[in-house]
């Protein structure tokens, strides 16, 4: 027997609770991991696991961020983009992986790392700010949506020690009431927040991105704010294919099964994802 | 003493009673569905009485604001648990107002030493057809109404809530003969500001048992609208984005209804 009405029992707890500690309370998302061999006192020091002091359980820590992400302000909004490519050690599992989510109708979660984690996260946290905004009647700031992605970040972070689940997102929003309305996030696997003012990337390609979006940002033949939208898309397609020649995990263009990345993008007016057709003839255009 | 059965008999009626005198002032509520969706719509400017509950799920009530309250709570937990460990199509209105709320509201009513639910609740589902919209209304007791969803009943793509039965009948005789399904957004706004009206006439005088005449029904419209606000909110069955509830601004409505 399902013990639905038990929601309605004496100790109603009210509009206080978010929607990860109802989860939790009804047993239906595992509670948060706890790192072996650390103390809550590490939680505060540097993330850098190579500088974590020696404990009797010292395991290999290897980051599995195969990916390319990024993300970057244009004349229209936040641009997103990602490539399809999904590996496991040498191996292509899948090559139409999605990886830029909508979490709501003005916020994108891209993701670098473990997707099955990162699926999760990505429905814990559009499910989290639906339900702020039908108990609560109002609209979660962004600043409430860019906490609830680090709280579980951090939440998972026990797992991401224990080698498995690391997932490092950047997270894109437009808010109107908000100065500048397009507000551009990157994380760290433990779940510090960074606000990018122009661009970001993540994942095990951005090296080769960030250092092609810091060129254009400031040697390219406009920055990249100025840019409109098929600049934008010439610039994310450029980026990511980049990415790819050097990068085996990232997936790139894939000329001849047609595969291209998902660029989507975010504005006043919601989430916009481009249409196949129109990213394959701004790639014919301007980059092959 | 009160568990002697006459007593209990007794104590129920006494209570239903209270109840009703306790909602007999609440401003009623007119949902219809017309081409694109569903409308819900009533007037006032105390407080909020229409909210969104889940993707497709809308609803409204009247009655004490904290009781209205923990049944809101309640219903947009039960609907975001049951969507987020399966999916939102798993979510359905008829499952949460059968299994959940009526179960419990009855037995909060039956328990005469424990406070019942002072509030009656409204709720309407959007579905893929025009034919599939459902709409429920559920009592303090538990009894649940329904558009006639079941075997060869004739639909009705409206239902309304309001304060006395009488006014309760009067809307719902008036959009049986004044709705048509399929009918255009202006059409349907027009046609529940006037259920509304004759609703709210009908709370205000005891013996209106007919429907009253046109202009009176226009009068009293204009006059309610010079000095309180429309709510207003709409379940929109556009394929492209998974929530379909819209909040309408007094102003939008306004400029829709042209007078």
């Amino acid at each position: 027997m399902d013990k639905l009405p038990a929601a309605f029992g004496q100790n109603f707890s009210g509009a206080s609770e978010d929607f990860l500690a109802l989860l939790r309370r009804k047993g239906l998302l595992s509670p948060a991991a706890t790192p072996k061999g650390f103390t809550s006192a590490d939680y505060f020091g540097v993330v850098d696991p190579t500088v974590r002091a020696p404990g009797p359980r010292e395991q290999s820590w290897r980051p599995t961020e195969a990916t390319t992400i990024l993300a970057f302000k244009f004349s229209g909004g936040v641009l997103v983009a990602g490539d399809r490519r999904a590996t496991a050690g040498n191996t292509v599992v899948y090559d139409r992986a999605d990886k830029v989510l909508e979490v709501d109708r003005h916020s994108i979660m891209a993701i670098a790392g473990v997707p099955a984690t990162a699926w999760e996260m990505a429905r814990v946290l559009e499910h989290s700010f639906q339900y702020f905004r039908r108990t609560q009647l109002q609209e979660m700031s962004v600043d409430g949506k860019v906490r609830a992605l680090s709280k579980l970040l951090r939440d998972n972070f026990g797992f991401v020690m224990q080698g498995m689940g690391m997932v490092v997102p950047i997270f894109a929003t437009y808010d109107s009431n908000s100065n500048p309305e397009a507000r551009l996030y990157f994380y760290d696997a433990m779940g510090a927040q960074f606000e990018a003012a122009d661009y970001a990337a993540t994942g095990s390609g951005s090296p080769a991105v960030r250092g092609i979006l810091h060129y254009e940002n400031h040697w390219g033949e406009k920055p990249l704010k100025e840019l409109d939208e098929n600049e934008a898309v010439a610039i994310a397609l450029r980026a990511l294919d980049t990415a790819a020649e050097s990068d085996t995990a990232t997936g790139g263009v894939d000329r001849t099964g047609k595969i291209f990345p998902i660029i989507k993008i975010v504005s006043r007016d919601g989430i916009m994802t481009l249409p196949e057709e129109k990213i394959a003839a701004v790639f014919k255009k301007s980059v092959a | 003493m009160i568990e002697e059965p006459y007593r209990w008999v007794e104590a129920i009626a006494n209570r239903r009673e209270y109840i009703e005198t306790q909602l007999a002032s609440g401003s009623p509520i007119a949902a219809v569905g017309y081409r694109d969706g569903i409308l819900f719509l009533t007037l006032g400017q105390a407080r909020q009485k229409i909210f969104e509950i889940y993707d497709r799920i809308a609803m409204g009530a009247i009655g004490h604001p904290g009781d209205i309250e923990r049944l809101r709570m309640g219903a947009i937990e039960l609907a975001s648990t049951e969507g987020f460990t399966r999916s939102a199509a798993d979510v359905s209105l008829r499952r949460l107002a059968h299994y959940s709320l009526s179960p419990v509201m009855k037995s909060a009513f039956e328990q005469v030493y424990g406070p019942p639910y002072l509030a009656r609740l409204l709720f309407a589902e959007i579905g893929l057809q025009p034919e599939e919209h459902l709409f429920l209304r559920v009592e303090y007791d538990g009894a649940i109404a329904a558009n006639g969803a079941t075997f060869a009943q004739v639909r009705q793509d409206f239902a309304v809530l309001s304060g006395t039965r009488q006014s309760t009948e009067l809307m719902e005789s008036f959009l049986k003969a004044e709705h048509a399904p399929g009918a255009t957004f202006e059409a349907a706004l027009k046609t529940a500001l006037d259920a509304w009206s004759i609703g709210h006439m009908a709370l205000q005088k005891d013996d209106g048992k007919e429907l009253p005449e046109r202009a009176a029904v226009t009068k009293h419209r204009q006059e309610q609208l010079a000095t309180t606000g429309i709510e207003a909110a709409i379940l929109e069955r556009n394929a492209n984005a998974a929530i379909r509830f819209r909040a309408l601004s007094d102003k939008e409505a306004r400029a829709l209804i042209g007078d």
